[in-house]
């Protein structure tokens, strides 16, 4: 039984449909390389690198446009079998069962699932140009200040990220106005006393190695209780920075749509 | 029935290949004159814009004009078996949605591929008044290109009407690259007003380096904070040109 969804022109849903209707369809998709999901009673087996069975159960399985597949049984985040992009799907209808199979070249590995019932059967094309940012990790907050030294202070010139010294890597190493050495230590959430103290470390150990004035600048939202004394006492200075406003930086400079060129000159 | 049979292969590998750099699935528009393909890369930041007569070809038929949708990738596998001396023969014949190919040399093989419901909406040129026109060898863009990508992901271009700069700079290192007029690198260059635009190393890169296995030279044509349009000079007929949207800095 067929129901087409009459919103969306590029989603066809077959409910409950016999093996050979979801036959005709599953390798109609395929060859159109349309995203399908399937719920049903299914077996899955997997022969790769290693092997594994999984027992007849009601799970969802996913196939995207670009060959990667998904089987996720009803709890839990994650696929309980899985391949990446580039896979080749194959279906086959035998006796009553239909058989799913996901093959990959290199390694090569395969994925077959057998289908006893099938409960729904959706095909779509979906479209998705959207670009996905994740808010500024202490990693992005590293870059904006290699992008953009002033947002912890003028005249920052850095020289060395992830530098190595003796109790591990100094964040962002550079060279303020006064020609003093700056080491950066970076906490995207409040800098606790523990962050001071391991600011504290770097400092002492690129002071031996170097005869200039070294400063320890320790950058984050906001420090926590407690924290600023002992920052002061150590000689350490704090810089707050909104991890937001890093991502913002980073986000600048896009490369845009050619479609914005389409129509007319600006 | 469209059918086409080429010796050239190196040619048409390294044309599918400049294709393969943005489109996973190729619509091809073919007629009985010659074949076309226009087409924006998955994130729509670059497009290219492909023609070939029928003249390239050593023989073509192709009784209406029709759509043929491929994946680029997988034809290419297939293509790539081809040796010196060999004849590559591609064939789509209404009864079967499955396009031929046929591999003639010292022994003939026959593979064949599904082809794909082809994109229907035609992809329209980018409408720019360009202020920059640059005559250059391929090879110097490579190397020019390939230098910027050392320092950092993006680079700046930049004309007046002496040379050409090529500025990147990256997280710590930083690269300037000089084309002069007249020299090597740089043939001609005609500025009606200095022109500056920033561009994605990446693309840049593999364009340049994938057309200029078809081409001994490019034009480009920018204007500030414009699309960057290169065209590839064919050997023989045809046309192989690309556009690439700029970053845009919102300061």
């Amino acid at each position: 039984m067929a129901s087409y969804l009459p919103d969306n022109e590029h989603v066809l849903v077959l409910e409950n449909p016999e093996n050979h209707e979801a036959e005709r369809a599953l390798k109609d998709a395929i060859s159109q390389r349309k995203m399908i999901i399937l719920v049903g009673e299914c077996r899955v087996g997997y022969k790769g690198r290693a092997s594994s069975e999984l027992e007849s159960g009601e799970r969802i399985v996913i196939l995207k446009e670009d060959g990667s597949v998904l089987v996720h049984r009803p709890r839990g985040y994650e696929a309980v079998n899985w391949q990446p992009p580039g896979c080749i799907f194959y279906v086959n209808v035998e006796k009553r069962e239909l058989t799913v199979s996901a093959m990959r070249r290199k390694p090569v590995e395969s994925i077959h699932v057998y289908f006893d019932s099938i409960y729904i059967l959706a095909i779509m094309r979906l479209r998705d140009h959207g670009r996905f940012s994740l808010h500024a990790s202490e990693e992005d907050m590293q870059k904006a200040i290699l992008l953009k030294p002033s947002i912890i202070e003028e005249g920052l010139v850095p020289v060395d990220f992830e530098k190595k010294v003796e109790p591990g890597f100094v964040d962002v190493y550079g060279i303020d106005r006064q020609n003093r050495f700056v080491v950066v230590e970076i906490k995207r959430k409040p800098a606790g006393r523990t962050a001071v103290l391991q600011l504290s470390k770097y400092v002492k150990a690129v002071q031996k190695t170097v005869n200039r004035d070294v400063r320890g600048v320790l950058v984050a939202p906001t420090l926590a209780k407690g924290a600023q004394r002992m920052l002061f006492t150590l000689g350490l200075s704090f810089k707050s920075l909104d991890p937001k406003k890093c991502a913002q930086i980073l986000q600048k400079p896009q490369t845009c749509e050619l479609t914005k060129f389409f129509r007319q000159d600006r | 029935m469209f059918s086409v049979k080429m010796t050239d292969t190196k040619l048409l590998k390294d044309m599918f290949q400049a294709i393969a750099i943005l489109v996973d699935e190729a619509t091809f528009n073919v007629n009985p004159e010659n074949i076309q393909l226009r087409a924006m890369d998955p994130s729509r930041v670059a497009m290219i814009d492909f023609q070939w007569p029928k003249t390239i070809f050593d023989e073509y038929q192709c009784d209406q004009p029709q759509k043929i949708c491929v994946n680029i990738a997988e034809l290419l596998k297939l293509l790539r078996r081809t040796g010196r001396d060999e004849t590559v023969q591609l064939t789509l014949t209404p009864d079967t949605p499955k396009l031929q190919i046929t591999i003639t040399g010292k022994y003939t093989r026959t593979f064949n591929m599904p082809t794909l419901e082809p994109q229907e909406e035609e992809t329209p040129t980018p409408k720019i008044t360009f202020k920059t026109e640059a005559k250059a060898t391929t090879e110097g863009l490579k190397q020019a290109i390939e230098d910027a990508q050392l320092v950092s992901d993006h680079v700046r271009v930049e004309a007046d009407p002496e040379k050409i700069t090529l500025q990147a700079t990256g997280d710590l290192m930083g690269a300037t690259i000089e084309l002069k007029k007249g020299s090597d690198a740089l043939l001609d260059l005609q500025t009606q007003e200095p022109s500056k635009a920033t561009f994605s190393l990446s693309y840049l890169a593999e364009i340049i380096k994938a057309a200029s296995a078809t081409s001994e030279i490019a034009t480009l044509q920018f204007a500030n904070d414009m699309p960057i349009r290169i065209d590839f000079h064919q050997p023989k007929e045809g046309k192989l040109t690309f556009y690439l949207a700029p970053r845009i800095e919102v300061e």
